[in-house]
C-alpha cells in the first residue's frame, strides 16, 4: 500500500472513531452517567464553569441553559424503579411526597428531548398543580388513558422524565442522592 | 516481520491519536456551537425577546419547561455594557440568570434575593468603564466572562389563573445597550 493511501486511511478512520466516540458519549449516551437516586440521575456540575468537557457537551445537547446546583437540581429518569427502560406503551405510577424544594415539577420528554405532543396539551405535573391525598402524598399516572391533574399523557415512543427542584433545601443541595424522590413503577402495558 | 509489526503498531497509534484529537475537539466545540446557534436563533442581540409558553411545538431549546414563562436577551458586549431591568413577581418563583458563550451559568438571582419589586442588572466586561448610574432599588453589576452570551428570566406559572398577570409582569423586562439609552 502506498504511503499516501495509508495516511488517508489513518486520517479517515481516526476522524470516524473520534466522531463516533463523541456521538456515543454525548448524543446517544450509551452508558448512564451522573449520580443515582433510585431511578433518577443527576449531575451536580451542570451549569458550573468547573464542569468537565463531557458534562458541558451533554448539557448543551440535552438541556441547554440549565441552572447551577445552588438554584436548581435536575434529575432525569430513563428507567423505572426495577431498572427497566421507560416504555411509552406502558402505564407508570410516579408516587411519593413533595421533594424538599421551594417548587418542583415532573415533565415527560420524547426521544428528541422535546415535549411530547398530545391532544390534552399536558406535559407535566408540578408542586402547585398536583392533587394530593389526605396524608400529603401524591400519585401521578404517566401514559395510558387518564384525566385530572395527576396525569401526563405520552405518545408511542421512547420517553424520559425530568424532575426539577427549584430552590432545593440546603440539605438536598448538599446531598441530592440521599433525598427521597418519587418512585416510578410500571402498572402495566395494555 | 518484526519491522512490519512495529509499522502496524505505529499506524494504529497514529489512528488512535487522531481519534482522541477529534473526540476532544468536538467535545470542546459542541457547547460553543450550540450556544452560538441558539443566540442567533433568538433574534437581535441586546434586545429582550419574549417567548410564548413552551408546548410540543417549541423547538428552540431542548427540554423546555412547560410551566415557565421565559424572557431572553442574547447579549453582545463589544464595547458597551448592557442594562437589563425587570419587574419581579414575588408571588411565584422567578429568576434572572446569565450564561456565557460556553453555556456556563455565571450568575443567577431569584425573587427571594431581590428586595424590591424590580431589579436592574448591569452586564459588562472587565476593563469597561462603569457608565453613569441612576439610583435604583436593586442593582447587580455582573462581569461576563465572554462578550457574547445570554440573559434568561424564568417565571413559574404556579396557577393557570395567574397566567395573564404573570405574562404582563414578564413583558415589562427590558434589555438595552447603556450607550443607546443615554
Amino acid at each position: 500500500m502506498k504511503l499516501a493511501t495509508k495516511i488517508a486511511a489513518v486520517l479517515i478512520i481516526g476522524v470516524a472513531l473520534g466522531l463516533a466516540a463523541t456521538w456515543f458519549t454525548v448524543v446517544r449516551i450509551v452508558i448512564p452517567v451522573g449520580l443515582r437516586d433510585g431511578p433518577w440521575r443527576t449531575n451536580l456540575m451542570v451549569g458550573n464553569s468547573g464542569a468537565d468537557l463531557y458534562t458541558r457537551a451533554r448539557v448543551a445537547v440535552h438541556g441547554l441553559l440549565a441552572l447551577s446546583r445552588s438554584e436548581t437540581i435536575y434529575f432525569t429518569a430513563a428507567h423505572d424503579n426495577d431498572g427497566e427502560p421507560l416504555d411509552a406503551g406502558c402505564v407508570y405510577q410516579v408516587s411519593g411526597r413533595d421533594p424538599d424544594a421551594r417548587w418542583w415539577s415532573i415533565t415527560a420528554y420524547g426521544p428528541d428531548d422535546f415535549l411530547i405532543p398530545n391532544s390534552a396539551w399536558r406535559y407535566s405535573v408540578s408542586k402547585t398543580t398536583v392533587a394530593r391525598t389526605q396524608d400529603g402524598s401524591f400519585s401521578i399516572q404517566v401514559g395510558g388513558r387518564g384525566s385530572g391533574s395527576n396525569w401526563i399523557p405520552l405518545a408511542p415512543e421512547r420517553f424520559s422524565l425530568t424532575l426539577r427542584l427549584y430552590n432545593p433545601s440546603e440539605l438536598v443541595a448538599l446531598d441530592p442522592i440521599d433525598t427521597v424522590l418519587p418512585a416510578i413503577r410500571k402498572m402495566g402495558c395494555p | 516481520m518484526k519491522d512490519r509489526g512495529q509499522e502496524l503498531v505505529s499506524w494504529i497509534g497514529a489512528t488512535l491519536a487522531i481519534a482522541l484529537l477529534v473526540h476532544f475537539a468536538t467535545l470542546y466545540a459542541i457547547p460553543r456551537r450550540i450556544m452560538a446557534r441558539t443566540l442567533r436563533g433568538m433574534g437581535a442581540p441586546n434586545t429582550m425577546h419574549f417567548g410564548s409558553r413552551p408546548t410540543a411545538a417549541s423547538r428552540g431549546v431542548m427540554r423546555p419547561s412547560p410551566d415557565m414563562l421565559y424572557a431572553a436577551c442574547p447579549f453582545d458586549l463589544p464595547a458597551k455594557p448592557l442594562r437589563v431591568t425587570a419587574s419581579v413577581p414575588h408571588s411565584t418563583y422567578w429568576s434572572i440568570s446569565a450564561f456565557d458563550d460556553a453555556t456556563n451559568n455565571f450568575f443567577v438571582r431569584n425573587d427571594r434575593q431581590v428586595t424590591g419589586n424590580s431589579v436592574e442588572l448591569l452586564v459588562m466586561r472587565h476593563g469597561q468603564p462603569l457608565p453613569p448610574l441612576d439610583k435604583v432599588t436593586d442593582r447587580s453589576i455582573v462581569f461576563a466572562p465572554s462578550s457574547r452570551g445570554l440573559i434568561l428570566m424564568r417565571t413559574v406559572i404556579d396557577n393557570e389563573k395567574n397566567l395573564p398577570v404573570l405574562e404582563a409582569v414578564v413583558r415589562q423586562a427590558r434589555c438595552e445597550s447603556v450607550a443607546d439609552k443615554r
